[in-house]
């Protein structure tokens, strides 16, 4: 017995060890899924196609950002034999040492596996690459961004290798990508960009390519990013930054019917083309570090205070409130005689409203803004101040238009919350006169300012402004930018708001400067103050008078008068678009000459 | 009687069904070998430069030993089974003299691997001694001399650092244990190994707790009388928990709890003694030797492990155990191996289609490792069918041995067996991750000549002594 005893012990132990086996085994090939994942880590290498990005036009098909292929040099520093360094660096353009430097760190990382050595090589250089054989070193495709017009910087954008933080925001790109960094190519960046195909390679346990996985059905192609035409016009543009050189300041033309941008000028500006390439971080901090910042778009990001621009608004919101009419005078001599009083230039006096429009009377529109806010139909300033801010708000001031730019800020049209913190609900109209004048709190873009004259040529609708007509690949571009938005002033009152404006420049008002026989320019100017030294010089206009074909905002700081400097560049600016001719080329040259000295900025350079 | 189906499978008096497993695994594994060095450059089957075109060879070599063995009358190995064993024991002194050192290990002379014969000298001249008449496996002298046959072969490899293929010989412990060795042997050494586990596994308090109840457990389940052991077990806490309290809070001085429980422990083996002899229990002498030989013993396991074993044997023991792991070196292996295994899934990628093994990501495949091309490729059915393939052959030897009618083809039977049952639990084993790496080939499945040969004697033999008896005597049966 003892013996059959052991003889069955025997093969049970065999029978217990396999099945333990077999049960561990199919703990590891079927439940068990993470040794599937780890073999494809081991073995799969996901290699990016990059898509060329897609292209930019001006409004008449003109380029204004362009795609160039560039080719990465990269290297397999195990495959390298008998290179020449200096040779190569001859081609390449760098110094040797640099080469060699690239060259050891691509080995410190991998010697089986490809690094880059140099980035963005044109295509001159690939070929004459070619021309040698260098093994073990190949390139790869990418695009780079190239901007024939050199111009617009701050409109266009500019593209930049992802940083850690976009890439843990968006799984989409990865370290080596590029992305849209401002402007446009930000806005636009996943329109533009295409679609990054893959192309799944095996790799043996060296890292060496071992041929496609599964024979390609699981690549995917690049798709190439698609081409935009954009409302700007470029020869416009090129004018308006030609004539804003040597001022700090902004100058925006829309189309008023559809909202398009048809300029869009910060100065000073850049070349895009400077934050292109290898110089791109040096030209980069020096953009930077200039004190007159001119990375920073004023156009949709600075808040001005309007200035005597905003006097339109204050009849606008008269008439409709019923606080005036357009036949109402008011007396002034030299100034608003209340209060603090507010001080006027010498005209004719009493005006009416049209007449008070073309001479730009500030004591008539302190007299309507105190009508409108102290209204006895609302219990109190505070709630008649409210309406008022409410008629400013639906012109587009005081928060984003909602434009498909990029880095718009909202300016500020101060609330009677804010006074009331400000002043302890010690205020009245009186406290806050500067406002009916365009002055104190009111912070303004250019870009609203813009959509403002829009508005005034449009009688009463604005439709957002917006800088891209259209996408290639699309019948239609956001349908927020096909919509009219009215504001809480009737169509009615507009007229002779538009009658004083054209009496401005037409008939010897303050504007007088930007009339250009037979355009009908209906505009206004603006003197504001700066506490940075001189007053800023602002002007805004539509033309012609009768459907209105361009509205253009100038807003130069420390320019003075407005006529001295705003108003010549805006009627430039609209004769050259209405006409495709300048007939002032002394006042273009007189105007691009003119230097205006920005001791502030200057200061902050020491900083 | 034996049964129709029996008569089938052994025409000629030939074991058949074994051969037919024989010839399937050595196909398989040439399959997989094939797989694992696989190139597209060089991809003719007979490329003697490719370790497939050279397994072809040997494979074909060992076809004509397997025939040359079926044709030689078999009364031979029972006479040259002491002239083969010094034979082959001067020849590893030879290895060790002159041998060439592979991978660390000096097991090579003039291209073949000796140590891989010596298991099949060592059985035959096992079986030859151990057949005769006077051996009684309870007379101390004679096991001496089986430890002596055993240990001879086993010293002089593991001089030639060989280590794994030294182990192999304790497998013979299978074969022992069927020809009557005492048992205790066998629960002693599963103690053991349990106790060097969890020496690792587990603090040392809890060790000393475990090894009392296990003491107390044991001697419950050999004299009963469960009660007064629950008594012992609660004074014993109790005592334990009174010396703690008194030292700590009285004498201020600071003990642990182990030492307390130790002391504790100690102080009542006067208690069991005297209960002991009141009752005339002898036995508990046995448990009380018992607990203080394995308390003993875990004391030496630091020492053994950090000062015997190497460092390769360290690490390979605490990746296993979990204790510890470095993926990219000492662990890299057997986590690569797994996962080559792993992501065969339940059918495979299929032959030739295994990314892990086309790529070489496990290193050592075609030889100690060609377990992962079969559960890469041919996935857990593959693989499964494997095992159980070996689990037949295994147990046809066992069944080979039990119908022999002279001791000495018995005994040989189950050393085949031991060494076949050895090599493929450890070889798997170590591929999956549940035994220790240790460098030993797959039976008919890793790549070599000498492995392939000698495994192929050792089979052909005992089969040619199971054709022998059957022949012989057929009246036996009757």
């Amino acid at each position: 017995m003892n013996r059959s005893n052991r003889i069955r012990t025997l093969k049970g132990t065999v029978l217990l060890i396999a099945v333990v086996i077999l049960l561990r085994l199919f703990y590891i090939q079927v439940l068990d899924e993470t040794y599937k994942t780890n073999a494809a880590n081991n073995v799969l290498r996901y290699m990016v196609q990059y898509p060329p990005r897609g292209e930019v036009y001006d409004r008449n098909g003109e380029f204004l950002v362009q795609s160039k292929e560039a080719y990465d040099l990269m290297v397999t520093p195990r495959e390298v034999h008998d290179l020449d360094t200096l040779l190569m660096s001859r081609i390449l353009e760098i110094p040797v040492e640099q080469l060699r430097e690239e060259l050891a760190k691509a080995r410190r990382y991998s010697p089986y596996r490809a690094s880059v050595v140099v980035k963005q090589l044109p295509k001159e250089t690939k070929l004459k690459l070619e021309e040698h054989s260098f093994p073990g070193f190949y390139t790869v495709y990418r695009t780079v961004r190239s901007y024939p017009t050199k111009m617009a910087g701050n409109l266009l954008g500019y593209v930049g290798e992802v940083n850690e933080r976009i890439i843990e925001r968006n799984p989409y790109y990865r370290s080596g990508d590029y992305i849209g960094m401002s402007g446009i190519e930000q806005a636009y960046e996943e329109v533009l960009r295409g679609v990054k195909g893959v192309k799944i390679e095996m790799v043996d346990v060296h890292g060496v390519p071992q041929g496609s996985y599964a024979n390609g059905i699981y690549d995917t192609l690049a798709s190439p990013g698609v081409a935009i035409t954009c409302t700007i016009d470029a020869r416009l543009q090129a004018l308006a930054e030609e004539l804003m050189q040597g001022k700090v300041g902004s100058v925006v033309a829309i189309e008023p019917e559809t909202g398009e941008i048809l300029v869009m000028a910060s100065s000073p500006t850049y070349d895009p083309d400077e934050l292109v390439g290898r110089e791109r971080g040096n030209n980069y901090m020096k953009l930077l570090n200039d004190p007159r910042r001119p990375l920073y778009n004023r156009a949709v990001m600075s808040p001005y205070p309007p200035g005597s621009t905003f006097k339109v608004l204050q009849g606008l919101i008269g008439l409709q409130e019923g606080v005036l009419v357009p036949e109402q005078t008011y007396p002034c001599h030299g100034g608003y005689p209340y209060g603090r009083g507010m001080k006027c230039h010498a005209h004719s006096s009493p005006r009416d409203l049209k007449g008070a429009i073309q001479t730009s009377c500030n004591a008539y529109f302190c007299y309507v803004f105190r009508n409108i806010i102290e209204n006895k139909k609302y219990k109190n300033i505070e709630e008649g101040f409210d309406v008022w801010g409410d008629y400013v708000r639906s012109f587009g001031y005081g928060r984003k238009l909602g434009s498909d730019f990029n880095g718009e800020l909202n300016g500020n049209v101060p609330t009677s919350a804010f006074y009331d913190k400000a002043y302890r609900g010690r205020w009245n109209g009186l406290t806050i006169i500067s406002l009916s004048i365009g002055q104190g709190e009111m912070g303004c873009t250019p870009l609203q300012m813009a959509n403002m004259v829009a508005t005034i040529a449009n009688r009463g609708y604005y439709r957002i402004p917006h800088v891209v007509k259209r996408i290639h690949d699309r019948d239609s571009i956001d349908s927020r930018f096909y919509e009219k938005h009215y504001t809480k002033v009737d169509s009615r009152h507009f007229d002779p708001i538009v009658e004083g404006m054209y009496m401005a420049v037409n008939e010897g008002g303050t504007g007088h400067v930007a009339m250009v026989p037979g355009l009908d320019i209906c505009g206004k100017t603006g003197t504001a103050q700066n506490p940075h030294g001189r007053d800023n010089s602002t002007f805004f206009c539509f033309a012609p008078r009768n459907n209105p074909k361009i509205a253009v905002s100038v807003y130069i700081e420390n320019g003075g008068f407005g006529a001295t400097v705003a108003a010549p560049i805006a009627s430039l600016l609209t004769e050259y678009y209405l006409t495709d001719t300048i007939k002032r080329p002394d006042l273009v040259e007189r105007i691009k000459t003119m230097q205006i000295a920005y001791p502030y900025y200057e200061k902050q350079r020491g900083k | 009687m034996r049964s129709n189906e029996e008569n089938s499978l052994t025409v000629g008096g030939l074991d058949w069904m074994t051969i037919l497993v024989y010839t399937v695994l050595v196909l398989m594994g040439w399959i997989n070998i094939y797989a694992a060095v696989y190139d597209e450059a060089h991809s003719s089957i007979f490329d003697i430069s490719q370790r497939y075109g050279m397994q072809l060879i040997w494979i074909g070599v060992s076809a004509f030993i397997a025939i040359s063995i079926l044709l030689i009358d078999d009364k031979y190995y029972h006479i040259l089974a002491y002239p083969l064993y010094w034979f082959s024991i001067l020849v590893l002194i030879g290895v060790l003299l002159f041998g060439k050192e592979v991978n660390g290990a000096k097991s090579w002379l003039f291209g073949i691997q000796p140590s891989e014969f010596v298991k099949f000298t060592t059985a035959l001249a096992l079986a030859r001694y151990m057949s005769s008449y006077s051996f009684d496996i309870r007379n101390l002298k004679h096991l001496l001399h089986v430890a002596i046959l055993l240990g001879l072969p086993v010293l002089i490899v593991m001089l030639q650092n060989d280590t794994g293929s030294a182990l192999v010989f304790g497998s013979f412990l299978f074969m022992l244990y069927r020809e009557g060795f005492n048992g205790w042997v066998y629960v002693a050494l599963i103690m053991i190994i349990s106790l060097f586990i969890f020496s690792f596994l587990l603090e040392p308090t809890a060790l000393l707790i475990v090894l009392i109840l296990v003491c107390v457990v044991g001697e419950g389940m050999t004299n009963g009388n469960w009660k007064s052991k629950a008594i012992y077990l609660a004074g014993l806490a109790l005592g334990s928990t009174l010396i703690y309290t008194v030292c700590q809070l009285l004498l201020s001085i600071d003990i642990s709890w182990y030492l307390s429980i130790l002391i504790a422990a100690t102080l009542s083996i006067g208690v069991v003694i005297l209960y002991a002899y009141r009752y005339k229990i002898n036995n508990i002498l046995t448990f009380i030797l018992l607990f203080f030989g394995s308390l003993g013993f875990t004391y030496t396991v630091d020492y053994v492990f950090n000062n015997v074993l190497q460092i390769h044997q360290q690490k390979r023991i605490l990746d296993l155990l979990g204790l510890e792991s470095d993926l990219n070196h000492w662990g890299y292996n057997v986590n690569q191996s797994k996962i080559a295994i792993g992501s065969g899934g339940f059918t495979g990628k299929g032959f030739l289609e295994g990314t892990q093994t086309k790529f070489n990501f496990v290193p050592e495949q075609s030889t100690d490792f060609i377990f992962c091309t079969v559960g890469e490729e041919w996935g857990f059915i593959g693989s499964a069918i494997v095992i159980i393939l070996f689990v037949i052959l295994i147990l046809r030897l066992i069944r080979m041995g039990e119908r022999q009618q002279e001791p000495f083809g018995r005994i040989y039977c189950y050393c085949v067996a031991s060494v076949f049952l050895f090599h493929v639990t450890i070889n798997i084993g170590m591929t999956i991750g549940i035994m220790p790496v240790i460098g030993i080939p797959l039976p008919f499945f890793s790549y070599g000549g000498s492995s392939l040969i000698a495994f192929t004697i050792l089979l052909f033999v005992a089969i040619k002594l199971d054709a022998s008896k059957h022949n012989e005597s057929p009246f036996v049966n009757q």
